[in-house]
């Protein structure tokens, strides 16, 4: 990744921070809550506070105090206690809401994205997973703490005022440089966090698609050069790691110095009242006032632990502010793309119609202004059970049709039609309910043959499954299979060779029974035997449909498609009309 | 749980030993710092006292707390010195962290690519990706939140324990056992958040798999509409982690509350302490309530550590897991006696099954590949033909027969050593996402440009690769999802012949090849492969190929056949 300049670096920073905002105005109300028992938890402290004054004095035999006090002491500390657990548990509900919310959105961003997203699955996946997580601190403990650590000290301080107003003060002083030292300290925190996040994101990507590859690595022994490259990427995540933490380690270091800085000044300043209390108490009793002195005294310097309890509290939470705005940066413009609702937008379809016609007028499409079109001005029709087969050299722009038709992208110009109606007007979710799809390569998922088929169309019986499994010949492998159709495959089909993959793939289109059939190259790297059959079963699929298949000149010209029209395109044109296969 | 977190510390981190010791220590440093520095104070109030004797023992300990207090500020370079401290011993302590998590991961790689060889089978990548990345960080707890805290505890409890057992053996019974328990109590409530933390680590690697598979299937998701589907699993996922990620933060507030119980105990036990004693006492009850203030720091966070520990086994555990699978193929325990010489290999009686329950994919076969033949095998599909690539290349090994490479037993045989001298275009090879030149030196990491074109050249897609704007350094995405189908299988038939083994199987090297191209790759095969052994294995010859040999995978037997 080439270093981000200036400019982009702030703009980054500003999109987390209002991603942030944003999300922090829809959990504002589950904060009052914790801070309410936060403040809570504070007066219990300044209650004790003040009992254990009264108690050193009395020790000191500067008035009347005993196990009474003692005992308050301990039930307010039973109580604070009480108090910081429902605080905690309020807090972690707060950050569980907000990261529920953001997951979701973020995950079905990515998946409307679509398939031409080019960054890894693992990249994609620490943003959905790892960055979201990091954002939990922000709503749990940031937010609250930066309330409390604003209201907390002020109550603090003013009890401390009531019993000395100059000691009130320099508390207050002593509050104020604190977030001067956090946003000294913090200044470059930003770009690390940013940082630290990006690192992690590039070893999940890298980790993840070695990992898939694993057999492909270990054939070729390169698998300790790879660890190396993984070692570096982790090593790298270490220093980004360390960086941000200097940060927050300097961060609560400048949080100490002023505590103990106030302590130190408040402990001079009350030194002499001690000092003369404790004279007169030894030329004789103590009176009253001045026992009050003396406990007033003490009352003041105990409260410095209490005054600092929300600080520290804060400048822990800083460090997780910081993290989340590292993490919500690379977030915010996957969030913000389209607005407040996620993903395109678009019409829906009433109901699916049961024939459709595809009109391509002059359609023209570029993915990268760098490289030529991958479509130039392409126009053909294919009416209700027609098949078109699209046939032409790796690059022509076969698939990019059907990327088009998929919804996957939009055309730059020029009109798609289906049954008249202009595609681009429909959601595109919407789109590929008219549509069965068998692409070069079908996904099976981690689960029975029996769950990848029935993917295409949930609602649909034990029979539909299994005659859309026989219609595709994975009745056929699928009876040798130990447990036949409820028989578990691995991510990526492992435990079925190629072309039985695509089988369940065709499968899918036949249980889907859609009125489009968009075929993309669905036998492209089988063995001819296994090809010929599954040319067998695709046929069948397209009877009765409007199909669009791009294939290899070969496949239409072996008569795998009798009666298919056959349009051949390069450069994203059509090379002449369409004619008849086989012919 | 302690099995595991042993291991940890013994096995994985021995190496680290030095730095995480030093940390520790320091932790341990700045604790007895943090005592003393409360300790001289409160030692000018019991000084105090004792010299005022009891005639006045009330006043002159007043005095003396001041004298304390004022001794605070006069230390005042002490008192900057003990942040400071605690800030080289975050980073240090942290640096040593980082060092031994990232080295981990390494570890759990390398474990990996040696146990599952042939892939990830039915298990999720998510939830490996997940055990790389948040259970190793999940580690950290059981060094940076119970051994070091640990370390400055221990350190505070022995101190207090002993200065005040010195001064007043009653009142460090009252201050140093509340935080003696603190100290210990991370043992005792790990056990009980061990459910909780095993749900959590488990939930982590279920969400990143829910998340991973559907959008790895991302065209085959959308195309069937199951966004909706998907997002629901993360959804559910995501709930799931959030239910035991509160169960342990549950876990971790009680020991946090505890922990506060237990400090806040020592302190109001040396006050206690001080009102039951009377006048004589007060000067050592201040004592002991300085240093009970002092260590509440460190010993109050003490008791969350056991949620920290749980978490910590419960990902140790998971690693381990996933890292101790047997490999399917057990490395020779000694180094082979016989080194392979020439490159023939010879097949004899061999019979293999995938599993006992299924029937045997081989039964006796025999084969030859002389050095320098071209061998094609023929068969249908499921007939064995990529069964046969494995075992040669000892991702499974037979239940009988032998095979010998250069007349030396397989079975002896290094698994890298076999592979150095096989290589294999797969089915299932696969582009990383990487450049196209990256990607191709996996086979040859010493190619220059021109090996390069070469094999481009002889797998029909130099010219493709020519009319990229960035040529060679073009990214080939993940799975080389920015190629077609075709293309990318022929970059993994270019990586495969830039390989310098003198064997090489090539698994229907024309698939994704048009019917001309198939035509014009095969009958210039010759020029590619130059004097190396070839294992072709195709569905069926086209006539161009010129095998020396041609043999049928039939019923687990290679039978002689013609075209």
């Amino acid at each position: 990744m080439a270093p981000p300049d200036a400019a982009a670096d702030h703009t980054a920073d500003t999109a987390a921070r209002r991603l942030l905002a944003r999300a922090a105005r829809a959990s504002r109300g589950r904060l009052a809550l914790p801070v309410a028992l936060g403040l809570a938890a504070t007066l219990a402290a300044i209650a004790q506070a003040w009992l254990i004054a009264r108690l050193l004095a009395a020790l000191l035999g500067l008035g009347p105090a005993g196990w009474a006090e003692l005992a308050g002491a301990a039930a307010l500390a039973l109580l604070s206690l009480g108090l910081g657990l429902a605080q905690e548990r309020a807090q972690q509900a707060a950050g569980e809401a907000a990261k529920a919310r953001l997951r979701a959105d973020a995950f079905a961003r990515l998946l409307a994205a679509g398939p031409l997203d080019p960054r890894p699955v693992g990249e994609r996946t620490a943003l959905v997973v790892d960055r979201i997580e990091a954002l939990e601190g922000y709503f749990a403990r940031w937010l609250p703490a930066a309330l409390l650590a604003l209201l907390a000290p002020a109550l603090v301080a003013g009890a401390a005022a009531l019993a000395e107003p100059a000691s009130g003060l320099t508390l207050l002083g002593a509050g104020l440089l604190v977030p001067l030292v956090q946003a000294a300290s913090g200044i470059g925190a930003a770009q690390a966090a940013r940082r630290q996040f990006d690192a992690l994101q590039r070893l999940s990507g890298r980790f993840l698609d070695r990992m898939r590859g694993l057999p492909t690595l270990v054939l070729f022994n390169r698998q300790e050069a790879e660890a190396a490259s993984l070692g570096a990427a982790a090593h790298e995540l270490r220093r980004r790691t360390m960086r941000v933490l200097r940060v927050a380690f300097l961060s609560s270091a400048g949080m100490e110095l002023i505590a103990a800085g106030a302590l130190a000044l408040l402990a001079l300043r009350h030194g002499a009242a001690l000092a003369a209390a404790a004279s007169a108490a030894t030329a004789g009793p103590a009176d009253a006032d001045q026992a009050a002195a003396t406990a007033r005294a003490l009352f003041v310097l105990l409260l410095v632990p209490a005054f600092f309890a929300p600080l520290r509290g804060f400048a822990a939470a800083y460090h997780e502010r910081l993290a989340a705005r590292g993490a919500a940066a690379a977030l915010a413009p996957l969030l913000d793309e389209a607005g407040p609702a996620a993903g395109p937008q678009g019409l829906l379809l009433a109901e699916v119609p049961p024939k459709v016609t595809v009109t391509f007028q002059d359609v023209r499409l570029t993915y990268d202004p760098a490289r030529p079109p991958a479509l130039d001005g392409l126009s053909f029709r294919v009416l209700p059970g027609e098949t078109l087969v699209l046939t032409g050299p790796s690059g022509a722009g076969k698939t990019s049709v059907l990327r088009l038709l998929m919804g996957f992208v939009r055309p730059d110009e020029g009109r798609i039609a289906i049954n008249g109606r202009d595609i681009t007007l429909l959601h595109p979710a919407e789109l590929r309910r008219l549509s069965a799809y068998v692409g070069q390569r079908a996904h099976l998922f981690r689960a029975t043959l029996r769950e990848n088929i029935r993917l295409a169309r949930p609602g649909a019986t034990d029979a539909a499954v299994e005659a859309a499994a026989r219609a595709a010949g994975v009745l056929q492998f699928a009876a040798a299979l130990p447990q036949g159709l409820d028989t578990l495959v691995g991510e990526g089909g492992f435990g079925l060779s190629g072309g039985q993959a695509q089988r369940v793939a065709v499968a899918r289109a036949f249980l889907r029974d859609a009125p489009l059939v968009l075929l993309d190259e669905p036998t492209a790297h089988l063995d001819p035997g296994t090809e010929a059959e599954l040319w067998e079963s695709l046929r069948r699929l397209c009877v009765g449909r409007t199909a669009i298949i791009a294939s290899h000149a070969r496949a239409a010209r072996t008569g795998a498609l009798p009666g298919a029209r056959v349009l051949e395109i390069a450069g994203g044109r059509a090379l002449g009309a369409a004619r008849i296969a086989g012919t | 749980m302690r099995r595991d977190l042993t291991r940890v510390l013994a096995e994985l981190w021995r190496g680290h030993a030095l730095r995480l010791g030093a940390g520790a220590a320091a932790a341990a440093a700045v604790a007895l710092l943090g005592l003393a520095l409360l300790a001289l104070a409160g030692l000018g109030v019991a000084g105090t006292a004792r010299a005022g004797g009891a005639a006045a023992p009330a006043g002159l300990a007043a005095a003396g707390l001041v004298s304390g207090l004022a001794a605070l500020a006069l230390l005042r370079p002490l008192v900057l010195l003990r942040p400071l401290a605690r800030y080289a011993e975050r980073l240090v302590s942290h640096a040593a962290t980082f060092r031994a998590l990232a080295d981990t991961r390494l570890w759990f790689f390398r474990r990996l690519a040696e146990r599952l060889p042939a892939g990830l089978g039915l298990r999720r990548a998510g939830d490996l990706l997940g055990r790389l990345v948040a259970d190793v960080e999940a580690l950290d707890g059981l060094y940076l939140r119970a051994l070091v805290p640990g370390a400055a505890a221990l350190a505070a409890v022995l101190a207090i324990g002993l200065l005040l057992g010195a001064v007043a053996p009653g009142l460090a019974a009252w201050v140093a056992l509340p935080l003696a328990f603190a100290l210990l109590a991370p043992l005792a409530l790990a056990p009980g958040a061990a459910r909780a933390a095993e749900a959590a680590a488990a939930a982590q690697g279920g969400l990143r798999a829910a998340v991973v598979d559907p959008l790895t299937g991302l065209e085959d998701t959308l195309a069937a509409n199951a966004e909706e589907r998907a997002a629901r699993r993360v959804a559910e996922a995501g709930a799931e982690l959030a239910a035991a990620q509160r169960r342990l933060a549950a876990r971790g507030a009680w020991g946090g509350a505890l922990g506060g119980l237990l400090t806040q105990a020592a302190m109001l036990g040396a006050l206690a302490w001080g009102l039951a004693a009377g006048p004589a006492g007060v000067a050592p009850a201040l004592l002991g309530l300085f240093l009970a203030v002092a260590a509440a720091e460190t010993l109050g966070l003490m008791p969350r550590a056991g949620a920290a520990l749980a978490a910590a086994a419960a990902a140790a555990r998971r690693l381990f897991q996933a890292a101790d699978q047997p490999p399917p193929v057990a490395e020779p325990a000694a180094p082979p006696a016989l080194l392979p010489r020439g490159h023939a290999i010879r097949i004899r009686g061999l019979r293999f099954a995938w599993t006992p329950d299924r029937p045997p994919v081989f039964d006796g076969l025999d084969l030859d590949v002389p050095e320098g033949a071209r061998v094609a095998i023929l068969g249908p599909s499921g007939s064995g033909k990529s069964t046969l690539a494995a075992l040669l290349l000892k991702l499974a090994a037979p239940q009988a027969g032998s095979i010998a490479l250069g007349g030396a037993a397989l079975d002896t045989l290094p698994a890298a050593l076999v592979r150095s001298r096989i290589a294999c275009l797969t089915q299932d090879a696969r582009l990383f996402d990487d450049t196209i030149a990256a990607n191709l030196r996996l086979a040859a990491p010493e190619a220059d440009d021109a090996a390069l074109w070469r094999a481009l050249e002889a797998a029909r897609i130099a010219e493709l690769v020519r009319a990229l704007p960035k040529g060679l350094a073009t990214r080939c995405g993940e799975a080389g999802a920015r190629f077609s189908g075709g293309q990318a299988r022929r970059l993994a038939l270019a990586r495969a012949l830039l390989s310098p083994a003198p064997v090489l199987i090539l698994d229907e090297p024309a698939a994704g090849l048009d019917a001309a191209t198939e035509r014009d790759f095969l009958a210039t095969l010759d020029s590619a492969t130059a004097g190396r052994s070839v294992i072709l294995i195709v569905h069926r010859l086209i006539g161009v190929e010129r095998p020396t040999r041609i043999l049928r995978l039939i019923g687990g037997r290679a039978i002689p056949a013609t075209g």
